[in-house]
């Protein structure tokens, strides 16, 4: 049942029509008046604001989820959305279309937060690692104990919530890697360190989550008796 | 080999590699085998973490008003 000041009831309306087109976004619209993404980059080169604000709305999420999830910080992340935005509109004219925006986007905003976090003075990643075994890295004491297996228990919530609470050079490289998908040679590029310490740390990454998940999962079950 | 040993080189080896003797482990050792499957499927699930949330109004508020201090856009007209 609907009344007469739902948003069903005024799609439902006479104006209907105009009504649904003054509630869309300005990517919406742009993008509804048939131009291409690739049309809206080529205006946006020339100035155009209303395709500048119609590529915001197209990224926005992937770019702030990105600065979020690598920083931990709600106001951080919004900064560093809008930082990396700015970036990419002084920079679009260089755009020839050689990767596909969204790539080139992308890895504007990880410099943008990398290049912060150097500012911030944050270890992204441990000193180059050696091949010994430091004293936190020793075997674990449990490590010929078998345990129960993950598979099937992780859900999204959970996920995320174990990610925000790594240490902030674990989530890094884990949000590189396993969300953002970059292999590890892009990421020793990005952050100055060796393929091998970027191996390392994300193997230590998914051991830390691997724990948090369980202490998760085992807390669950106690509530429940 | 030991499941120290073998823990020692997985960051090294889960993508895909490694020698005999540690496939070989990796085969036949079920805490090791359970402990890589973990790992996996934690990489899996990662994939899970798709972008939920937008930021707020005011961060395109102000890289709109960035733009036109730089002279890097005209000014959009407001749709009523």
């Amino acid at each position: 049942m609907t009344s007469q000041t739902t948003p069903l009831a005024k799609l439902a309306s006479k104006d209907a029509g105009q009504h649904w087109y003054k509630t869309l976004t300005t990517a919406k619209k742009v993008l509804a008046s048939g131009m291409s993404e690739q049309e809206a980059i080529a205006r946006a080169q020339q100035g155009d604001a209303e395709c500048f604000e119609a590529l915001y709305g197209l990224h926005k999420r992937r770019v702030y989820s990105l600065c979020l999830r690598m920083t931990g910080n709600t106001a951080e992340a919004e900064d560093l959305t809008q930082e990396a935005f700015l970036q990419l509109y002084r920079k679009i004219a260089t755009f020839r279309g050689e990767s596909a925006f969204s790539t080139w986007l992308h890895r504007l905003s990880v410099n943008v937060v990398l290049m912060h976090l150097r500012k911030k003075g944050l270890p992204e990643v441990s000193l180059e690692e050696s091949m010994e075994p430091q004293q936190e890295d020793g075997p674990r004491k449990d490590v010929g104990t078998r345990d129960n297996v993950l598979a099937g228990s992780i859900d999204r919530v959970n996920l995320e919530r174990a990610v925000e609470s790594l240490p902030p050079g674990y989530r890094i490289i884990f949000v590189l890697h396993d969300v953002e998908g970059y292999e590890h040679n892009e990421i020793a590029e990005m952050m100055g360190c060796s393929i091998g310490n970027s191996k390392s740390q994300l193997h230590k990454a998914r051991m830390k989550l691997r724990d948090l998940l369980k202490q998760s999962k085992a807390e669950k079950a106690a509530a429940r008796h | 080999m030991t499941c120290a040993e073998f823990q020692k080189v997985l960051p090294y080896i889960i993508d895909g590699g490694g020698t005999e003797e540690e496939q070989h482990h990796l085969a036949s050792c079920p805490v090791c085998s359970d402990l890589v499957a973990d790992l996996r499927y934690i990489a899996e699930a990662a994939k899970l973490l798709v972008p939920m949330e937008d930021p707020s109004p005011r961060v395109w508020n102000n890289i709109e008003k960035n733009l036109e201090r730089e002279g890097l856009a005209r000014p959009a007209r407001r749709s009523s």
